[in-house]
């Protein structure tokens, strides 16, 4: 592809001109040969690997080491984390994960409900998200800069701002209910823990992340990949079926990946919009923290919620994967 | 104690923000990860600081308890030192021209650093992250910090608008929790009752409810309880006839855990954060459990045109409810002692402190200068709000919530946290 041939041309540019000077360096035995220290090339994967040991994998680890920790009573109910595993205990962890399937499963409802609301939610998310970046990538030529400022500017302002103020829209004696009164919804209590309403802010919350990635990967498709379709005989809808939609494809897998993962963790969503009735994960999560000795159990969870979205993320390496094989 | 505090539930936007921002688990220090060899809390602390000096019994009004001195006072001729004082407090709970005038009083600045919740508070002090000059912890935390020598005692000869203007109850004997006022004096004070909108309930009608008001379908969505499982599970257990607000009876709190979601699954009752001080008044809620402080402070969130006369507030008769309160400590850590004792004394002389309540916090100080006849006669408290105004007495009678051992709070927990799940 001409994009990718563009920027390694530029890196052998640069290359050519690292070589000229290293030249003058260049060991005299080797003949001919290019000369880079040892540690040349690996040091250009040294700022992202200090990044995900300092910043990913320490972490991780505490979070490890807490959940399979105690807590100290004596002391406030701060965590002792074990960080030498040959101590770790996984009491509470096992009693935290007990609480999905044992007995009354307290925590097995919110996890449900997680995953309706993250499933619907990413699937509204999608359908409305191609259809607006389609629109934008294609048809509005003109107001594309525009329609791409829309989409942003929202970002500009807080999304716990944003939220209160569909908590307004959304009062029972609120414009929304106004608007709804036709169809005779006029006094639904929006907020008193309804599924629907957790939903559609997730999906209000994280829609602009499904939309950009895919405007991205359909304003690059080139319009002559299109006109070849037709040109082979398919008319519009065949070649969105079998040109622009595989070739959107993986901006597709991304956006789902970029918006399904937080929204398994989220919990202000659902703090601001719905009630105890429509507990998330995150939620859980977020309880634990206020709870004297919930440190162990808060990360218990978190772990839990690890593997959890372990499942769509392996899916999407693999699908890469498979896609840049194909290419 | 966590959860048993009014301002706990005060989340302005700022304050989640913070708290949506906050890290789930702090980073530990290099010493702890070089401590991480031997098996931690083989001692009893882990840090090796608690040396379990003293074992203080957890205090209750039955059990008072004196919290013993293990240090110095500072000496009553210490220099004022030049600030600036750190106060480390509830969020909104302090008012800003009243810390202007100590400020300009004194010549110095006034940092008000604030915390989300007790937990966080308690947690920040106890390991260094902030070091105040003045504290307010909840009482049900005091033995604790005391235990492990985090707050100073305090020089009474510094403080004496202690014996001037407060209820005497508090220096003589002193309260329950620190007989003798060795490290605390009290802040604001405040009961628990029913909040309710009288336009829709009549006084009477409520005062024939009481409780139960929480529990009534006629108000179907428009029920608030605080989002604290201190409250609003002893509330629950009052509810359900006991009195024992404190209790360690597994069945008196699973009746209270299955009566919670009762009346959030059939009368959509909601747990709130701000349903006494902004949603009543809003008309969101016809009936919410409530602290006194609350609805004192509704009055400033009333919609235009809205007159005080439809905020309500009943409260059990005498004996038969909770009182609590918060108090002003001084950590052990503190930086300018002196400074924080005159700060203490500042807002517990009666202007300042009648100031702070009146105009901005709604949360009253015990003062013997504050009666309910004469806040009423002079507006500061509608008179249909005259039973939010908090007596000597009541302190006396009321019940108290108390410091809980970490087995009888797993307890509560376990209840509470099944009610958050959505179960």
């Amino acid at each position: 592809m001409p994009e990718i041939a563009a920027p390694a041309a530029e890196a052998g540019g640069s290359r050519r001109r690292l070589r000229r000077r290293r030249e003058s360096v260049a060991q005299p035995g080797r003949d001919g040969g290019v000369w880079y220290p040892r540690w040349y090339w690996p040091s250009f994967v040294a700022p992202g690997s200090v990044w995900l040991a300092l910043l990913f994998l320490l972490p991780f680890y505490v979070v490890f080491s807490v959940a399979f920790g105690t807590v100290d009573f004596g002391n406030f109910g701060q965590p002792v984390p074990y960080y030498a595993p040959w101590w770790w205990s996984f009491e509470t962890f096992n009693e935290t994960l007990s609480k999905f399937y044992e007995g009354t499963a307290i925590y097995r409802p919110p996890l449900f409900r997680t995953f309706v609301y993250v499933f619907s939610a990413t699937a509204i998310c999608l359908v409305i998200g191609y259809t607006v970046a389609y629109y934008a990538a294609r048809a509005a030529t003109k107001y594309k800069g525009l329609i791409l400022i829309m989409l942003v500017s929202p970002l500009w302002i807080s999304y716990l701002m944003r939220i209160y103020a569909w908590q307004g829209l959304l009062e029972v004696d609120g414009p929304i209910n106004f608007l709804m009164q036709p169809l005779g919804l006029g006094d639904t209590n929006w907020l008193a823990g309804m599924h629907v309403t957790v939903i559609l802010g997730l999906v209000y919350g994280y829609i602009p992340f499904m939309i950009l990635p895919i405007y991205a990967s359909l304003d690059r498709i080139q319009e002559s990949l299109l006109e070849a379709g037709r040109d082979l005989g398919a008319n519009g809808r065949q070649t969105f079926w079998r040109v622009t939609l595989p070739l959107s494809r993986p901006a597709i897998l991304a956006g789902i990946v970029i918006v399904t993962l937080p929204m398994f963790g989220d919990y202000y969503t659902n703090d601001l919009l719905g009630t105890t009735k429509t507990s998330m994960f995150g939620n859980l999560i977020s309880e634990q923290r206020t709870q004297t000795g919930g440190s162990t159990r808060m990360a218990s969870l978190v772990l839990i919620l690890g593997v959890i979205v372990l499942v769509p993320m392996l899916y999407y390496l693999r699908e890469t994967k498979r896609a840049a094989e194909q290419a | 104690m966590i959860g048993r505090h009014p301002m706990e539930n005060r989340w302005s936007r700022r304050q989640f923000l913070g708290r949506a921002a906050g890290g789930a688990v702090a980073l530990p220090s290099l010493s702890a990860i070089l401590a991480a060899c031997s098996k931690p809390g083989d001692d009893t602390g882990g840090s090796g600081t608690g040396s379990a000096a003293t074992e203080i019994p957890i205090a209750t009004l039955e059990n008072p308890v004196e919290l013993p001195v293990t240090m110095d006072p500072i000496a009553a001729d210490t220099p004022i030192e030049s600030g600036p004082l750190v106060l480390y407090n509830w969020a909104d709970y302090i008012h800003k021209k009243v810390v202007a005038e100590f400020e300009e009083e004194y010549g110095v600045d006034v940092e008000i650093t604030t915390y989300n919740n007790m937990e966080e508070g308690i947690q920040k002090v106890a390991n260094g992250q902030v070091t105040p000059d003045v504290f307010v912890p909840t009482v049900g935390y005091l033995r604790r910090l005391v235990e492990r020598d985090l707050v100073m005692p305090l020089q009474h000869e510094l403080i004496p608008n202690m014996l001037a203007n407060v209820w005497p109850s508090y220096s003589d004997p002193g309260p329950y929790y620190d007989l003798g006022w060795n490290y605390t004096v009290p802040y604001t004070i405040y009961t628990w009752g029913i909040a309710y909108r009288r336009d829709r309930v009549s006084d009477e009608d409520a005062a024939a409810q009481g409780w139960d008001a929480l529990w009534n379908p006629e108000y179907a969505g428009e029920i608030s309880l605080y989002d604290s499982y201190g409250d609003t599970i002893a509330v629950t257990i009052m509810r359900n006839g006991s009195l024992d607000v404190n209790t360690s009876d597994p069945a008196l709190i699973d009746a209270a855990k299955v009566a919670i979601l009762e009346t959030i699954n059939e009368n959509e009752a909601r747990l709130t954060i701000n349903g006494v001080y902004a949603k009543l008044p809003a008309g969101d809620f016809t009936v919410a459990e409530a602290w006194s402080g609350d609805i004192v402070g509704a009055q400033w969130y009333l919609p235009k045109g809205t007159g005080t006369d439809v905020l309500g507030y009943w409260r059990p008769e005498p004996g038969q409810t909770m009182i609590g309160n918060d108090s002003l400590v001084v950590p052990a850590a503190a930086e300018r002692p002196r400074l924080a004792h005159e700060f203490i004394n500042f807002m517990l002389d009666e202007k300042h402190g009648t100031d702070n309540f009146v105009n901005w916090n709604g949360y009253q100080p015990p003062f013997t200068s504050i009666e309910p006849g004469a806040l009423i006669d002079q507006g500061v408290v509608p008179e249909n709000l005259s039973d939010a105004v908090v007596t000597e007495a009541m302190f006396v009678d009321d019940l108290t919530p108390v410091e809980l051992t970490p087995e009888v709070e797993a307890i509560w927990l376990d209840a509470w946290t099944e009610i958050k799940a959505g179960a």
